[in-house]
């Protein structure tokens, strides 16, 4: 290395400790922060059920056509706490004026934390749990009660999934 | 003095970051799934037996002959206010060759709710019972078949015709 070269690389080195060395005097702390908040996202593979007709000697509980649905459930929950899947239908299923209770309908799961059960209009039932954050995936087959003292109809109602992560 | 405005400004940044954590929200989705569940009309009958038989005897002794009781099961699915009817209607008189018994000699009792006696007929559908509604009613028939001396002797053979309907 040149004496230049070498003068230039020593006041280049000194320009930049220069700040450096006058801040010596004056400490200064910087705080860096991130906000991890609670998130939940919930992902469906249909946005529909259908129970076709069937005779009850035959088929006893019908399962939706399509076959099961899909859940993809996302959350970021506090340490330990519970993250919880919920299904509650809007009200009982209804024809007209007739009306078939809501707990006709049942389901059986897979999937880690899923669990089957009945649907309610009254109570959510749990469909899952999972304890932290995570990604979970999982399904759901449904099934209606099918018996003779059924009033004929085309019953109609609606399903609400709450994905909470507290 | 610089020091302590530095210290200040730490200090409010972490009680600001503690207090962010403290409250923050819990975070929920929601989606919604529509539902429909098909329920259409239906009905099935099952007899018992599909025959019924008449012994002979003295019309002195047993003016009105008895045949076993045929047990009659109805599975119908119907609107609320929906009629379901169980009929008969035999398709002819009693004959046997040229012979023949009027078929209105021929009757029936019944058990069960909502079953029904009556008269058989060849020229209409005679009620055996009727229900509101979907259900699984279930009874029994007895036919029954007057014994007079003016028959003549023979074999006699009727089909009857049950109609079970729901609408």
């Amino acid at each position: 290395m040149s004496v230049r070269r070498r003068l230039a690389f020593v006041l280049l080195a000194w320009s930049a400790a220069a700040p450096a060395a006058r801040a010596a005097g004056q400490p200064a702390t910087a705080t860096l922060s991130a906000t991890i908040s609670p998130q939940a996202s919930l992902t469906l593979s249909t946005a529909s059920l259908v129970f076709p007709d069937a005779d009850p000697d035959v088929l006893n509980k019908v399962p939706a056509t399509g076959g099961p649905v899909t859940i993809n459930a996302k959350a970021r929950a506090t340490q330990g706490q519970a993250v919880v899947l919920t299904v509650l239908a809007s009200s009982d299923l209804r024809s007209g004026l007739d009306v078939i209770p809501a707990s006709n309908v049942t389901w059986t799961a897979s999937g880690a934390g899923f669990v089957a059960g009945t649907l309610s209009a009254t109570v959510p039932a749990q469909v899952a749990t999972w304890t932290g954050s995570g990604l979970h995936s999982g399904s759901q087959q449904y099934f209606f009660r099918n018996v003779w003292t059924h009033p004929t109809g085309t019953y109609t109602t609606t399903l609400v999934y709450t994905l909470s992560a507290p | 003095m610089r020091k302590a405005v530095w210290s200040g400004v730490a200090t409010a940044a972490a009680v600001l970051m503690m207090s962010s954590v403290a409250f923050a929200q819990a975070a929920s989705d929601t989606k919604t799934v529509n539902v429909t569940a098909a329920v259409n009309a239906k009905a099935k009958l099952t007899l018992g037996s599909n025959a019924a038989a008449f012994a002979d005897a003295d019309p002195d002794v047993t003016p009105l002959l008895s045949a076993t009781a045929i047990s009659i099961d109805i599975k119908a699915r119907t609107s609320a206010a929906g009629n379901v009817t169980l009929t008969v209607q035999s398709g002819g008189d009693l004959v046997s060759g040229s012979d023949s018994i009027a078929i209105n000699q021929l009757t029936w009792t019944v058990t069960g709710t909502n079953f029904a006696a009556g008269t058989m007929s060849k020229t209409a559908a005679v009620s055996v019972g009727s229900w509101a509604g979907s259900g699984t009613p279930s009874g029994t028939q007895t036919y029954k078949l007057a014994n007079s001396w003016s028959y003549n002797t023979g074999s006699y053979t009727a089909t009857i015709t049950y109609t079970l309907s729901a609408p």
